[in-house]
């Protein structure tokens, strides 16, 4: 019982899906823009080089514009297919026509150099604006909702069109008298759903089941074991968009991974 | 109250002026209208002792009450979701593992140990979720939490279903609970197989098996 | 996804004809659920993936993955520890590990290789043992040995996502991410391939990752997901 399809370069799909999991990129001597960490086998020639590379300089100051994840980001050329998956997430491909969306940093995987990546003013978002195709990861399939809307942070992958999302608190809760009783009392707790962040114009809001069991884990991190250096150290969690935004932007010139595994 | 299954993962509710319903603390992924989301201080029904009953019971689940017009989706932890309608029947689930509830249903706590005697208290220990459990009975849908998915597994009277008791989530029906196991004491002791335990169903009903044998 | 309903009537299917030793059958039950009917014979699981069973079952711990003693010693030397249980009756069990997806594969006289933790279940008649694999070290912590499932059966193996089934073929050489990378099957050379150079705008090195190279004839399974690796990550 050999349920799976077996697949080869002639029967893999070009830039599409091979399950609700896994995405496959044709490269045909194109480039594309690839986050670290997703990118799971590929057939054929294909050649991956940091953000940072000075050949990729023109390709970089065209379509790439976020320092603080450019240690994250590698640039993937030459032919064949190449298979992207994140976490077991569902993955889906999105084509952008003159349009821009703004996805949360670490639910990105890849896009194509003819759209332009920029960090957006929430943190932890990147923004994606021109016209192409982008692969995009969200736990559990992604769900399409219109403003006037208020999402909890954890469940929210991004928006296209939208005005950005400002912050909703429960001020009745906060000051209610429940606010009282439970300060005196120690019963009830806090309902944990007192911020959301809201929207409100025309536009589309994507969501997912919210991630608080799935922490997101920062790339390039290595196994917490003896023997192994930098083993276990914490990294701070670049793009996790839970609002560490903290952590000093990887410049061009550290390390950067290797730095990080032997410990300097 | 209908749930609409939105996606494996999520839930869509209406909530409407009247009708309130209930949910777990940080289970709202984004909702529309006005709704207010309420740290649940009397316990749901009973009013404050049975409130405080119930915290004496360590069946401590942090709910909230939902009310107002309006729909809300509900979906935690990325878990899978699982809708089931209750047709005068009771149901027994596992207090973390509730995602929401109407708030018609009525629900209590039943002291496992108390049927299943002693090793009903082993039971307790194995799960590490308390002796007790959290019942709702009448006419209403709940929608449960699991990892990876639920199995549901009929029992009848002449095939009883034995059960991880880790990857147990709810069963509802005329069903008896008892914790068997399934080895000698010498297997028990440092060289098990990991199945020691086991949670034997039988009589008429349904138990729900999660693909894992995480808690939540 | 995997809400699935049995039918009561489907609950003892009876194993299915041609078969002259009584065989377990594997089934999946959605995605992530394995179910095996036995008839009296064993098959062996991952210790502890017992979700729920019907019937008569006995579950046997078995040390060194029931490879006897020289078993017992080798994966005590290599790391590559596997805890096994035998499973034994008449009815049927159904086992999951951790919510992860499971695959069914069957052998006829070939050989796979499997990371330990990936093998969830496999008939008993099969034989497991530990082979060296050369230079994938780093792969998942796992080290440079991996587990080797012969003979004629079925096999379920886990994997975080649906694992996707690659050929290789003198003609389309793979490489994987070792994070990805869950097992193999067939006549298959592995060798360590450094994929990405990050040479930054001052010319210095960055850091590399590596990727497992698979040439010659065969199947190889990766899954949607990624281990933390030693390699690096792409």
């Amino acid at each position: 019982m050999n349920a799976s399809a077996v697949h080869d370069p002639s029967t893999l799909p070009s830039d599409d899906n091979v399950n609700p999991y896994t995405f496959c990129v044709d490269l045909k001597g194109s480039r594309w823009f690839l986050q670290k960490g997703k990118m799971i086998a590929y057939y054929g020639d294909v050649s991956f080089q940091g953000v940072g590379h000075g050949a990729l300089d023109r390709l970089v100051r065209t379509s790439f514009h976020s320092p603080m994840h450019a240690g994250d980001w590698v640039v993937a050329e030459g032919s064949g297919k190449m298979l992207l998956a994140d976490r077991a997430f569902d993955v889906n491909s999105y084509d952008l026509d003159e349009g821009n969306l703004t996805v949360r940093s670490g639910n990105l995987l890849a896009f194509e150099p003819s759209l332009s990546l920029k960090q957006s003013i929430v943190p932890g978002f990147l923004t994606l604006i021109g016209t192409g195709t982008f692969v995009a990861a969200s736990n559990g399939p992604v769900v399409f909702m219109e403003p006037p809307i208020r999402v909890d942070p954890q469940a929210l992958v991004g928006w296209a069109d939208c005005p950005s999302p400002c912050h909703h608190y429960d001020h009745a809760y906060l000051s209610g008298v429940l606010g009282g009783l439970r300060a005196l009392t120690g019963i009830g707790g806090a309902s944990g759903e007192e911020h959301q962040f809201e929207f409100v114009g025309a536009g589309t809001v994507l969501l997912q089941s919210s991630e608080a069991l799935l922490p997101e884990r920062g790339t390039g991190t290595v196994p917490h074991e003896p023997g192994v250096p930098g083993g276990g150290a914490p990294h701070p969690g670049h793009g996790s968009g839970q609002g560490s935004h903290g952590s000093a932007p990887r410049l061009p010139g550290q390390l950067g991974d290797l730095q990080r595994r032997f410990g300097l | 109250m209908p749930f609409r299954e939105i996606n494996s993962k999520v839930v869509e509710a209406t909530v409407a002026p009247g009708q309130r319903m209930f949910s777990q603390r940080g289970a709202m992924l984004a909702y529309r209208g006005d709704v207010t989301f309420t740290p649940n201080t009397a316990g749901g029904q009973g009013g404050v002792m049975a409130m405080l009953g119930r915290r004496a019971a360590g069946e401590a689940a942090p709910l909230m009450t939902v009310e107002g017009e309006g729909t809300v989706l509900f979906g935690h932890g990325g878990h899978h979701v699982q809708v089931i309608r209750l047709a005068g029947d009771t149901l027994y689930v596992e207090a973390d593992r509730l995602l929401a509830f109407d708030g018609s249903l009525e629900q209590g706590t039943m002291f496992m140990g108390a049927q299943g005697g002693v090793m009903g208290m082993v039971r307790g220990q194995v799960t590490g979720q308390g002796l007790f459990t959290t019942t709702l009975k009448g006419h209403g849908a709940v929608a449960v939490m699991a990892h990876g998915g639920v199995l549901e597994l009929p029992v009848t009277p002449e095939r009883p279903v034995h059960v991880d008791p880790q990857a147990y989530v709810a069963h509802h029906g005329d069903v008896r609970n008892r914790l068997s196991t399934a080895l000698g004491w010498r297997d028990m002791v440092g060289r098990g197989s990991g199945e020691a335990f086991q949670l034997e169903l039988s009589g008429s009903g349904a138990v729900y098996v999660q693909a894992s044998e995480e808690k939540l | 996804m995997p809400r699935v309903r049995i039918p009561p009537a489907e609950l003892s299917s009876p194993p299915p004809a041609g078969y002259r030793r009584p065989v377990a059958t594997f089934r999946l039950q959605g995605s992530k659920v394995l179910a095996v009917d036995v008839t009296g014979d064993a098959v062996r699981a991952k210790n502890g993936s017992m979700v729920a069973y019907e019937g008569r079952m006995a579950f046997k711990k078995m040390s060194g993955g029931g490879e006897g003693l020289r078993g017992m010693v080798t994966r005590r030397l290599t790391g590559e520890q596997m805890e096994v249980m035998e499973v034994r009756g008449q009815g049927t069990c159904y086992f999951a590990d951790r919510a992860s997806d499971v695959t069914v594969l069957a052998l006829h006289g070939d050989k796979l290789c499997v990371e330990a933790s990936n093998l969830l279940c496999s008939d008993g008649g099969l034989r497991t043992g530990t082979t060296f694999t050369g230079l994938r070290g780093g792969a998942g912590g796992t080290g440079l040995f991996t587990t080797t499932v012969e003979g004629s059966g079925q096999v379920a193996i886990t994997s975080d996502g649906p694992a996707v089934v690659l050929r290789v073929t003198p003609r389309y050489p793979l490489s994987v991410d070792p994070g990805a990378y869950v097992a193999h099957q067939g006549d298959l050379r592995q060798s360590f391939q450094s994929g990405v150079t990050f040479r930054t705008l001052l010319g210095e090195g960055g850091g590399e990752a590596f990727q497992i190279r698979f040439e010659g004839d065969g199947l190889v399974y990766v899954q949607p997901s990624e281990r933390n690796t030693v390699g690096g990550d792409v």
